[in-house]
């Protein structure tokens, strides 16, 4: 066979002998290999906003009380220790993490140390303070740093992930306020609050105590409008405050693997609890509509990749009818049978290559013009993500592979008919 | 040097199947210019395609610049081609879309392994060619500007580039004004008495008169 240069050449100089036609195919291929690379990179960006807006973790099941309560009748209905113990001994259940809401009203009317901003004066906040399990958030926080803490020091907290977020883009602005700046930078950040202390009136405890909460962590595990302090804290001030021993408000169960699911569900429930679905479901909704959104599109961006090998099938079968005597000249000076297929597949080839290439850079271009006009057009909310297409290395190596795989494929049939010609009747 | 023997070329035409060749027997030696001559449709080309190993299936004996061609598959048929047999055609035949110095170098671009790394050499070796048969000035012309006879010409050298054992011309000169015919011509002479064996099919006389030897072809027989 000659050389891989030889036949480069060749084909080079058959592509260049039709510059018009390998363009238009070219353009064929750039269009599908744009569109393949522009909404798999949407679906990709979509999709990781998405996840940022609802972190629903796969393994995670949230148990509460019954909604209609029969729990007595079934021996489920109130979360104490003792239905923990029982979810924990579930089989597929790795942990149990109960959480504990603070009885006790707190409230906050300074701003928090070191953020500074104004705060509007006379504004009161009030806190819901929910008690969690240290193990819940063991992943988010420096080791031993969320405990309760000993008389006189802060006690920790731990805040909803994407709390700043809505934060920076809503309250922030309104109250002009200074934005946070992004992740563990806010923590060790101290909120002076007042214990006891209720913004209704009449609402307040007997006994009023400054208190400083403290950063410890952000995490995805804790509710988004809560402020999580260890459980212990809560228990501690639940006794300090005289309030006994409220149930648990809700138990994270944590299955073993993400397909323990919906059996370990179905055995809460069988306990007499009811399963919170409410950010799972929904992000499991959005997840599958992003999926087969990005799917359908997908499809599509194939079917033009098809479009543009069929394109590319039917110019070069006409063109290796047109050039039959050149082929067997070819043959005449040396080239094989398995010469001429490979100087039409890499015709091909690289028309193919050529319109991916162009292609994969007409959709960068794209998404940076969508981006732009999305920036211009759409109020800066919480969890608008600065670009709504991803790109990794493997998408742009894709764009470019399925066109020149689409492209050799139309090549096939009039490569193998260029290898067919019989050049001693064809020069006859 | 060519040597055939007993070579039968059956065409099947539908049902019917037609021996164009029967039993030919021929021998070209290095220096010799043969001409074959003969009527329209009496097998001339196709007995060239047979020497040439541009054919697949006949029956008898071929022997091709000192390689037997029964039994040699297409690549190892391309091969021979490509190293000692040298092609001219009465409609020259040349790529339109590629200069006249490009059409020259196609056998070095088709050389096996491959060309790597040595196009500016097949550049350098078909200029040389091109100088051989005059047309040094012509190299980056495209065939549709250069008349019947530069056409023929540069076929030639591209023919020569491998610096091949045998030379086939179908009717070299059938379509070339009488000045450049004797041209060609006189290549052909020049490059016989340099040791090619040279087998020209034509049924003109100014051809036949420069041969050393002329066989005539009829009922698929050489006499
Ligand atoms: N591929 C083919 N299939 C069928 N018949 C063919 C084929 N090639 C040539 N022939 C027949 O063989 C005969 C000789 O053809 P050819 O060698 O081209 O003659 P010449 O070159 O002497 O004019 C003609 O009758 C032609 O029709
Ligand atoms: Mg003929």
């Amino acid at each position: 066979m000659a050389g891989a240069r030889g036949i480069l050449w060749l084909a080079g100089a058959a592509l260049r002998a039709d510059r018009r036609g390998a363009a238009v195919n070219a353009v064929a291929a750039c269009v599908g290999a744009a569109a393949l690379v522009l909404f798999l990179a949407l679906g990709l960006g979509v999709g990781a906003a998405a996840r940022r807006l609802f972190p629903a973790d796969a393994r995670l099941v949230e148990v509460v009380p019954a909604r209609v309560s029969l729990g007595g009748v079934l021996g489920g209905g109130r979360l104490d220790d003792d239905a923990v113990a029982r979810l924990r001994a579930l089989p597929g259940a790795a942990a149990a993490w109960p959480r504990l809401p603070l009885g006790v009203p707190v409230s906050a009317s300074e701003p928090a140390g070191g953020l500074g901003g104004r705060w509007p004066s006379g504004l009161a906040l009030q806190l819901p303070l929910v008690g969690v399990d240290p193990a819940l958030v063991a992943d988010d926080v420096a080791p031993g740093a969320f405990a309760d803490p000993p008389p006189g020091e802060p006690i920790p907290i731990v805040l909803a992930r994407r709390l700043v977020e809505v934060y920076d883009r809503t309250l922030a602005p309104a109250w002009n306020l200074r934005r946070l700046p992004p992740g563990v930078s806010l923590v060790g950040v101290e909120l002076p609050v007042r214990i006891g202390h209720s913004i209704v009136a009449g609402a307040s405890e007997a006994r009023v105590a400054p208190e400083r909460l403290r950063l410890a962590g952000l995490s995805d595990r804790v509710p988004l409008y809560a402020v999580a302090v260890p459980i212990e804290t809560v228990r501690r001030l639940h006794r300090e405050y005289g309030k006994g021993e409220p149930a648990y408000g809700q138990v994270t169960v944590l299955a073993a693997r993400p397909e323990d699911v919906p059996s370990l569900a179905a055995a809460v429930r069988r306990m007499g609890f009811s399963v919170d679905e409410g950010e799972r479901a929904t992000a499991e909704r959005v997840a599958t509509i992003v999926k087969v959104t990005t799917g359908a599109l997908v499809l599509l961006a194939v079917t033009m990749c098809g479009l543009a090998a069929l394109a590319i099938a039917q110019a070069l079968s006409a063109s290796v009818r047109g050039r039959a005597r050149e082929l067997a000249v070819l043959q005449a000076l040396g080239a094989a049978p398995a010469d001429v297929r490979r100087i039409v597949l890499a015709e091909g080839a690289a028309i193919g290559l050529a319109g991916g290439l162009a292609g994969a850079l007409l959709a960068r271009g794209l998404a940076a013009l969508g981006d732009a006009a999305a920036a211009r057009l759409l109020p800066d909310l919480p969890f608008r993500p600065e670009s709504f297409f991803l790109f990794p290395p493997w998408l742009l190596a894709l764009g470019v592979a399925v066109p020149v795989l689409a492209a050799i494929a139309g090549a096939l049939g009039p490569a193998a008919a260029a290898a067919r010609i019989d050049p001693a009747r064809t020069l006859a | 040097m060519i040597r055939l023997r007993g070579v039968t070329k059956r065409f099947r035409d539908g049902a019917r199947e037609v021996a164009v060749l029967r039993g030919v027997d021929l021998d070209v030696a290095p220096g010799e210019l043969v001409a074959i001559v003969g009527p329209s449709g009496s097998g001339k080309s196709t007995l060239l395609h047979v020497a040439g190993a541009l054919d697949r299936d006949f029956e008898g004996e071929a022997v091709v610049a000192g390689t037997a061609l029964g039994g040699l598959d297409d690549a190892a048929r391309a091969e021979l081609r490509n190293r000692a047999v040298g092609f001219v055609f009465q409609s020259f035949n040349l790529l339109p879309a590629l200069s006249a110095l490009e059409n020259v170098m196609l056998p070095g671009i088709l050389r096996r392994p491959g060309p790597d790394g040595r196009i500016a050499e097949i550049r350098a070796r078909a200029r040389d060619a091109l100088l051989r048969v005059g047309l040094a000035d012509r190299a980056e012309a495209p065939p549709s500007r250069l008349s019947g006879g530069e056409r023929q010409r540069v076929a030639l050298a591209r023919a020569l580039l491998s610096r091949p054992a045998v030379l086939l011309a179908d009717e070299p000169t059938g379509n070339l004004d009488a000045a450049s015919g004797a041209d060609v011509i006189r290549l052909f002479s020049e490059l016989a008495r340099g040791g090619v064996s040279v087998l020209v099919v034509t049924h003109e006389e100014r051809v036949s008169d420069a041969a050393t030897r002329v066989l005539r072809l009829s009922d698929g027989r050489l006499g």
